[in-house]
């Protein structure tokens, strides 16, 4: 038996072992959930230690003797406090510092999420789906404008917006079936073509 | 009527495990019996194809690709990624892989090696650059910082080769040259280019996502924002249609590999998108997904063909012809591989049209996918058929 054929075994009998949760929850499923979690954490961890913590620690402090990342690395060190009751007001520190990225974004998010969507829900009425965006971004915001009751006709035009609504619901719910529906193809396409053809091939030619 | 009632009453109250087991058949019986459907093309995968396929064979062109998820959306997201890097590869389009997630790395070097197997001339560091794990933390310099110079915003490579004397960097700078990002995600993480790259270097955006994703997305697509999604399975099932139509297609005669003509030009093999081919009857030939062993030519194709094979394969060629309606069918299954030159039965093989499965697994899996949601459209309308008729005899009562 090749190692492949015998990895994809393995891989195979974890796959039944979280499928079998589908008839009920059993020893064989939380096995494999907690080693699941638990190898993830473990090989985070040493890639981690091997593409962070050398490349941009261990190198530059001590073979190039860039002495100044010290301060940042300390400072890094302090999101540690956070399990120290008495201590852990350090550890705001290096999250203060994080959140710059986050003011950095905030200029070039309004860009993406506000003034270019705005810029393209104003373009000429030309075609039927230009309309029908019109008449959802209008009905919609009106729907959310909970200052005035919906009732009589502006009731009835919000309602226009609880429509628009459903239908983009229901479409998220449609692609969410897909996405599943893809997620157990590719678990069977694994079973099917790499464990049992594979195994019908090794074992019968 | 009563007996019918009882019916829907009974599928009211069906334990959910018959539904799964129906559903993992309806699953496994496709898949284990592959037939020939078409997927139709849409326009925001299109436009991803186009844009890819814009570079061929340029030098001061890329593609970056970013893998930005693990092992649990790979049944979705994996397949485009084969199909795009297929198409950089066969299209001689260089590509450069990246992934902000540790669980991303392993990921692309899976990818890339499913593909090379087949593309034996290709080069890392020549035609496509892995720069690795990058972590999280280095998102925005990173995104920035490629903007001005990719080779000092990436100094390494996934190898620890340095990135300015790869010759993949000859003709490539930052975004003004790898022009075109697709980020793989299992979320937005497209955002990060969006925000961070587009509106500062105008670099162009796609994403690749799994199909929960995509309601979420259209509105960036539908501002021009992207220039194209890939929505889930359906999404890599175009692509991997557009690049056996396209890119992985070859008229006999002409070389599998880019070659430079007698004045001097390079010319990448493959033909460029029209919707007019995609139109023509004829590619129901190209995207078969059952295997195929028999090459068709015409009597002209076969001369081509002939002239392109060394001299000791052709008369094994003329014996193996076969004459079917005017056309000449040569079947690889009758030949014996060692008896040919290594060129001539790659020609041969390219000329069935016969895709490996690993190029079409998102089109297998769309076949179970129809057959799957079939099924639960009969479920949804026998279940409510049950509840409305469930109501009324309780409001009778």
């Amino acid at each position: 038996m090749s190692f492949e054929l015998f990895s994809n075994l393995v891989g195979a009998f974890f796959t039944l072992c979280i499928f079998s949760f589908l008839y009920k929850d059993n020893p064989f499923y939380q096995m494999s959930e907690q080693l699941l979690v638990g190898i993830s954490l473990g090989y985070s961890l040493v890639l981690t230690y091997e593409r962070v913590f050398i490349p941009y620690f261990y190198q530059p402090i001590f073979l190039k003797h860039e002495w100044i990342l010290i301060i940042p690395s300390i400072i890094g060190l302090f999101y540690l406090f956070r399990f120290s009751s008495k201590l852990s007001w350090l550890s705001r520190y290096p999250i203060a510092f994080s959140m710059m990225s986050v003011g950095a974004s905030v200029a070039l998010a309004m860009h993406t999420s506000i003034l270019v969507q705005m810029r393209q829900a104003m373009v000429p009425i030309e075609n039927i789906n230009l309309a029908l965006i019109f008449i959802g971004t209008i009905t919609v915001l009106l729907y959310f404008f909970f200052s005035k009751a919906h009732t009589g006709v502006y009731g009835q035009f919000v309602n226009i917006g609880k429509w628009f609504m459903m239908v983009g619901f229901g479409a998220s719910f449609g692609l969410t079936v897909m996405a599943r529906i893809s997620l157990l193809i590719g678990r069977i396409q694994f079973l099917v073509n790499d464990v049992f053809l594979a195994l019908k091939q090794a074992f019968f030619g | 009527m009563a007996e019918k009632k009882s019916f829907f009453v009974w599928m009211q109250s069906l334990d959910r495990r018959w539904i799964y087991l129906v559903v993992a058949l309806a699953i496994i019986i496709p898949l284990l019996i592959p037939y020939n459907s078409d997927n139709v093309t849409t326009p925001p995968t299109e436009n991803v194809y186009q844009m890819v396929d814009s570079f061929a064979g340029r030098e001061d062109r890329a593609v970056l690709l970013s893998f930005y998820h693990d092992a649990s959306v790979m049944p979705e997201l994996y397949p485009m990624q084969i199909a795009i890097i297929r198409h950089c590869f066969e299209r001689n389009i260089k590509v450069f892989f990246l992934s902000f997630l540790p669980t991303g790395a392993p990921i692309i070097d899976m990818a890339i090696n499913t593909v090379k197997e087949e593309y034996p001339n290709i080069k890392s560091g020549v035609d496509y650059c892995n720069f690795g794990y990058i972590p999280s933390a280095l998102i925005v310099p990173t995104v920035i910082g490629m903007g001005d110079n990719i080779a000092t915003a990436v100094p390494t490579d996934a190898e620890g080769r340095k990135t300015e004397n790869l010759p993949i960097m000859k003709g490539i700078t930052n975004y003004n040259e790898m022009n075109l990002v697709i980020e793989f995600s299992g979320s937005t993480a497209g955002a990060y280019w969006l925000i961070y790259a587009r509106p500062k270097f105008g670099t162009n955006i796609a994403v690749g996502v799994t199909a929960v994703m995509a309601a979420d997305e259209y509105p960036y697509l539908q501002t021009g924002q992207y220039i194209g999604l890939l929505c889930g399975l359906k999404g890599a099932a175009e692509y991997e249609k557009l690049v056996d139509v396209f890119a992985a297609y070859r008229t006999p005669g002409e070389p599998l590999q880019p070659y430079i003509d007698e004045n001097g030009n390079k010319i990448v093999p493959g033909r460029a998108f029209s919707k007019d081919i995609l139109k023509q009857p004829e590619i129901k030939d190209l995207i078969k997904i059952t295997t195929q062993t028999e090459a068709k030519f015409t009597p002209e194709e076969f001369e081509l063909f002939l002239k392109s094979c060394p001299e000791k394969d052709q008369p094994l060629l003329q014996i193996a012809k076969q004459t079917v309606e005017g056309n000449i069918i040569i079947d690889v299954s009758k030949l014996d591989q060692d008896q040919l030159s290594p060129i001539t039965w790659d020609t041969l093989n390219r000329l069935t049209r016969n895709t490996q499965y690993k190029f079409k697994v998102a089109r297998v899996g769309m076949n179970a996918q129809s057959v799957a949601h079939i099924i639960m459209i009969i479920f949804i309308i026998l279940g409510n058929i049950g509840y409305f008729l469930q109501k009324a005899q309780t409001t009778k009562k």
